[in-house]
């Protein structure tokens, strides 16, 4: 289970600062899908860092009693003047993984070919979604902190996700951060709007996604 | 205890990991490779001891002057490396930061160990080489020379540790950097034994925290044929403060930062 506590974060703005979470409270079950819903700004990315441990909340707390995944979105995470390969023998080492396996994961699930040979920092945003997702899904971690990436992907990439993360690894937890409903509504089961540093949930997806909408 | 066990394997793990990827970002796979982390010391020592020679003669105060030079060559330039490479460190790592298991100490300290056995391989390489040409003595006194690489060491990792959060705060420090490690020359011991010195600049001397190391290493190598004066007071002293203030930094630090 992941439990924020009274989450705040505020980051420095002219000499005041601008407060992205005011007490923001929310409990994730093993399991459950959440998705995070709210306009440019309203601290979705904000939300998903503090709960991967990238960030540290201004105040509050967050525990997290399932492993979590780093938040896969568009920056972050790797080293874009190392190649696909380089990137995922570094993944296995900290994580303690054999890359050999990891590798054949990656080349697999990816369907990048040569290109994993190529620096990360030329690959298409695409690209890189494919890689990120492999890695974290070889990996395997409890819970799934996705930022918008998978947008990115093409038909074939969407259709694996789907098949790794719901008929594979049904029982994982999923965070998903989203401005398009229909994924939105094929990806979670509840859904948190983010609205002026704080969040409700619902745990009708239509019903959110219609408060969403009228932001 | 199992969970100390668990940690420290993750520990290994990481700073292995982060030491690979440094290497491989650096220095690429090209050529030699990593053995270029020795060339820019080695280059420095050794051209530096040959103008020195050309200028001074082949001794001074009875020593090789080429091997005086590069014994105190190879550490000054790893203390500049050290520091200059520790400033905004958390920032061009950040997106690191993306995996928990990585902390930010991990990169100051993996950046100082590659540093360190940098400078490590280019002291015996010379060392050896100079040996070959009988400029260099084998070492009187080896513990002594562990010894004085040690503290030295310790005194650059500590304010190494004080700098990494500082730069982050303040854009200020990296101005000054440059010059103040410039300015420092004279007072790291390098060109010069405090034997050498008036008794006034002796004790002024001996504030500085790389003093009492350089002499300690000096010792080592060349053993009675210099006089070597040392009090590890200070270097311990200004080193263990530094530490303290460095992690309650780093701790600070990381709360605020803010990774892309």
């Amino acid at each position: 289970m992941i439990h924020c506590h009274r989450v705040t974060k505020s980051y420095p703005m002219g000499n005041g600062r601008k407060e992205v979470l005011k007490g923001l409270d929310l409990q994730v079950l093993p399991g459950e899908h959440i998705g995070f819903l709210g306009r440019n700004g309203a601290g979705k990315t904000t939300l998903i860092k503090l709960i991967g441990g990238v960030e540290m909340p201004t105040s509050g707390k967050i525990r997290r009693g399932m492993s979590v995944s780093w938040p896969l979105g568009f920056g972050g995470g790797f080293q874009g003047s190392l190649t696909g390969y380089d990137n995922a023998r570094f993944i296995a080492r900290i994580y303690g993984h054999k890359y050999g396996e990891i590798r054949d994961f990656v080349e697999d699930f990816t369907e990048l070919g040569p290109q994993l040979k190529m620096p990360v920092k030329t690959y298409s945003s695409g690209m890189r979604a494919r890689l990120g997702f492999a890695l974290s899904l070889a990996i395997e971690f409890d819970c799934y902190l996705i930022d918008e990436i998978i947008m990115v992907g093409d038909a074939n990439f969407h259709r694996k996700c789907h098949i790794e993360l719901f008929d594979k690894r049904g029982d994982r937890a999923l965070i998903f951060a989203s401005h398009s409903p229909e994924l939105v509504r094929e990806f979670c089961n509840r859904a948190l709007v983010l609205h002026e540093g704080q969040g409700t949930l619902y745990s009708d997806v239509n019903e959110a996604l219609e408060v969403y909408s009228a932001l | 205890m199992s969970s100390f066990v668990a940690g420290w394997r993750i520990q290994r793990r990481v700073i292995s990991a982060l030491m690979v990827r440094e290497l491989v970002t650096r220095f690429g796979r090209e050529n030699i490779g990593f053995l270029w982390i020795m060339a820019e010391p080695l280059l420095f020592a050794g051209l530096v001891g040959i103008v020195w020679r050309i200028m001074k003669g082949p001794e001074e105060h009875g020593v090789s002057i080429v091997a005086f030079i590069a014994s105190g060559y190879i550490p000054l330039t790893l203390f500049r490396h050290a520091v200059s490479r520790s400033t905004r460190v958390f920032s061009v790592n950040g997106s690191l930061l993306y995996h928990r298991q990585i902390k930010i100490l991990d990169f100051i300290f993996v950046r100082f160990i590659i540093e360190v056995i940098g400078a490590m391989m280019a002291f015996v390489f010379i060392g050896s080489l100079l040996y070959l040409i009988n400029e260099f003595p084998v070492p009187a006194d080896i513990g002594a020379l562990i010894a004085g690489w040690f503290f030295y060491c310790l005194f650059t990792f500590s304010l190494c540790l004080v700098l990494a959060p500082i730069s982050e705060l303040s854009d200020v420090l990296e101005k000054f950097l440059p010059v103040t490690l410039y300015i420092m020359i004279p007072f790291s011991g390098t060109f010069n034994m405090v034997s050498w010195l008036t008794p006034d600049l002796q004790r002024i001397m001996l504030y500085s925290p790389f003093v009492s190391p350089m002499e300690l290493m000096r010792y080592g190598i060349f053993g009675d044929r210099v006089q070597a004066i040392w009090d590890l007071s200070v270097t311990v002293g200004s080193s263990i403060v530094l530490l303290l203030i460095g992690l309650v930094l780093c701790r600070r630090v990381r709360r605020v930062l803010v990774v892309e």
